[in-house]
């Protein structure tokens, strides 16, 4: 598999002297979906600007596609990543969505018809056809996340990096905008870079999980991630709620060696266990049980 | 709530000022603008005035809304008129203990009025008869300087959330038991909240280039636009423009 994204030794300190980021090194590769999680302040974001090419790392340091980011020119970057930052309203700073949506595509020299083509195209993939001549600021939190999604997606890029994508939002525009991330990942073969939050999420939108606080701490699948309580503690970290009941019922005697991180692996999970036991399976009460309730509840306090 | 600068309120409605292309527009009617303001007499600058007030009738934008903007540049205008009626020199026609009202004062004081009225109610059926971002794009069109017809683009796209910004600001100091009085603490209060805005704008706009590098941005955006100019605009424009010079004619020969 190709490489997409290569991050090697990089560090970065604030213009006043304070480190945002050291010596991260990380590896996306072409069509993965990958979300980086760390606690506020962890320098998400300040990694973020690196990959388009917003901050730039010295030689080597930064490669998207083999292509070094420190000597290739902006208008090679941005065809290639494309960045959603987490503020709607300075994502979207034309009168209209429609000169929005176009402002990338001008700025990469496409031709008028082919200009209008990918606007309608990126609205069609959104379901904001018809906004075309809507002001931002007559847009809903969610309409306007989506259209920040849009104006990147106007650009055609194979990488699509999202800051916070799922915060703020109610669950039904969370649910479809995730619906359309994966979507994206799975049509186009985009590959998919998402800082956030937002646990519950996690499992479904993302393969592989980076733990970025200044430094990446460590790398591995969802389940690997979750599974690491003390590392999930030292980061402010949450584990989903789905995983959390599934740890309940192993107290309670049902047996699983790997825990289920989302609903369609917890259905999953049942059916093969009721499954293996003819129909039904048991969970029971030991004197132990309360206790490791209990050792389970002081695990997951963030004190 | 406060009130968002809505100046392209009724865009949406249908007239003959609706349809007219935007850039025969903007030309036509300022030109009508600068001619009245440079007319040196009153009645023909009163011509002007019934002229503009005809072009907004037939515009349709409701004179409700046009009398509620006026009243700010009433404020503004009527005072200039109150000192030039009380100031300038010439023939006395009354008197107040030590100060006298001139004709001539009246004069230049109406003179002054009337083509600041003008002027101003021509904005409406000008820049209040297209949506705002169709007025930027006509600027842009009629090769006004870039950088110009940026400021205009953020200034149109923030106001809001400025607005919006400014109200919750309001709202949470509301909601902590902060009431406007006069007093010293509620000025420096308000100061600083008015600081706190300041250094939140410059935070969103360092946020804002970032987006628009790497979507990017060189300094110069473009934006497509379709203006389909026809005769009948063509027509148009002529007629307010000959309308404009026909004054200063009038007013030179001196036949009213």
């Amino acid at each position: 598999m190709r490489e997409a994204i290569t991050v090697r030794n990089l560090s970065y300190a604030y213009p006043d002297g304070t480190g945002a980021l050291e010596d991260v090194n990380m590896s996306v590769y072409e069509g993965e979906r990958v979300a980086i999680v760390g606690p506020n302040g962890a320098g998400k974001t300040t990694f973020l600007l690196h990959l388009n090419g917003i901050l730039r790392g010295s030689d080597g340091q930064v490669e998207v596609f083999g292509k070094s980011m420190a000597k290739v020119k902006r208008g090679e970057i941005i065809k290639e990543v494309g960045i959603v930052f987490q503020d709607p309203d300075d994502q979207l700073f034309m009168p209209t969505l429609f000169d929005d949506l176009a402002f990338g595509p001008i700025n990469l020299g496409l031709k008028e018809e082919e200009v209008r083509e990918r606007v309608k195209n990126a609205l069609l993939t959104l379901g904001l056809s018809g906004y075309e001549h809507r002001c931002p600021h007559h847009l809903s939190y969610g309409e306007k996340k989506k259209a920040s999604l849009a104006a990147v997606m106007s650009m055609e890029p194979r990488i699509l990096v999202l800051d916070e994508p799922t915060a703020n939002l109610d669950p039904r525009s969370r649910a479809e905008l995730i619906g359309i991330i994966k979507e994206l990942n799975e049509r186009e073969g985009i590959t998919i870079v998402i800082a956030t939050h937002d646990v519950n999420a996690i499992p479904e939108l993302v393969d592989r999980v980076y733990v970025l606080n200044k430094t990446v701490i460590t790398e591995g699948t969802p389940q690997k991630i979750f599974s690491d309580v003390e590392l999930l503690k030292e980061n402010n970290l949450e584990v989903p709620e789905v995983f959390k009941l599934f740890e309940v019922l192993r107290c309670f005697g049902y047996n699983c060696e790997e825990l289920p991180l989302s609903i369609e692996e917890a259905v999953e999970h049942l059916t093969r266990t009721v499954g293996i036991n003819d129909g039904h399976f048991h969970l029971h009460i030991h004197e132990h049980t309360h206790d490791e309730v209990r050792k389970l509840r002081s695990k997951y306090e963030h004190h | 709530m406060i009130e968002y600068p809505e100046i392209d309120r009724y865009a949406s409605l249908d007239s003959p000022m609706h349809r007219f292309d935007p850039r025969a527009k903007i030309i036509a009617f300022l030109f009508l603008i600068f001619s009245i303001v440079l007319i040196p007499d009153l009645k023909i600058v009163f011509i002007g005035l019934f002229f503009a007030i005809f072009l907004l009738i037939l515009s349709r934008i409701p004179i409700a809304f046009v009398l509620g903007h006026l009243k700010w540049v009433a404020m503004f205008v009527l005072s200039f008129f109150v000192i030039l009626a009380f100031t300038f020199p010439g023939e006395e026609i009354a008197k107040f203990y030590f100060l006298s009202i001139t004709a001539e004062g009246l004069y230049t004081g109406s003179l002054i009025t009337i083509r600041a009225f003008s002027a101003v109610i021509l904005i409406f059926p000008m820049i209040g008869t297209m949506r705002f971002d169709t007025t930027i794009k006509a600027l842009e069109s009629l090769k006004v300087p870039n950088s110009l017809v940026q400021m205009l683009m953020f200034t149109y796209r923030y106001i809001f959330v400025f607005a919006d910004e400014f109200q919750r600001v309001w709202t949470a100091m509301g909601a902590r038991g902060f009431k406007l009085r006069t007093s010293l603490y509620a000025l420096r209060t308000i100061g600083k909240a008015m600081g706190m805005l300041f250094v939140r704008s410059y935070e969103r706009a360092e946020r804002v280039y970032r987006a628009m590098r790497s979507r990017g941005y060189t300094g110069n955006p473009k934006t497509l636009v379709e203006f389909d100019i026809r005769r009948r605009d063509y027509i148009l424009a002529a007629s307010i423009i000959g309308f404009a010079v026909s004054l200063h004619i009038i007013s030179f020969i001196g036949v009213v």
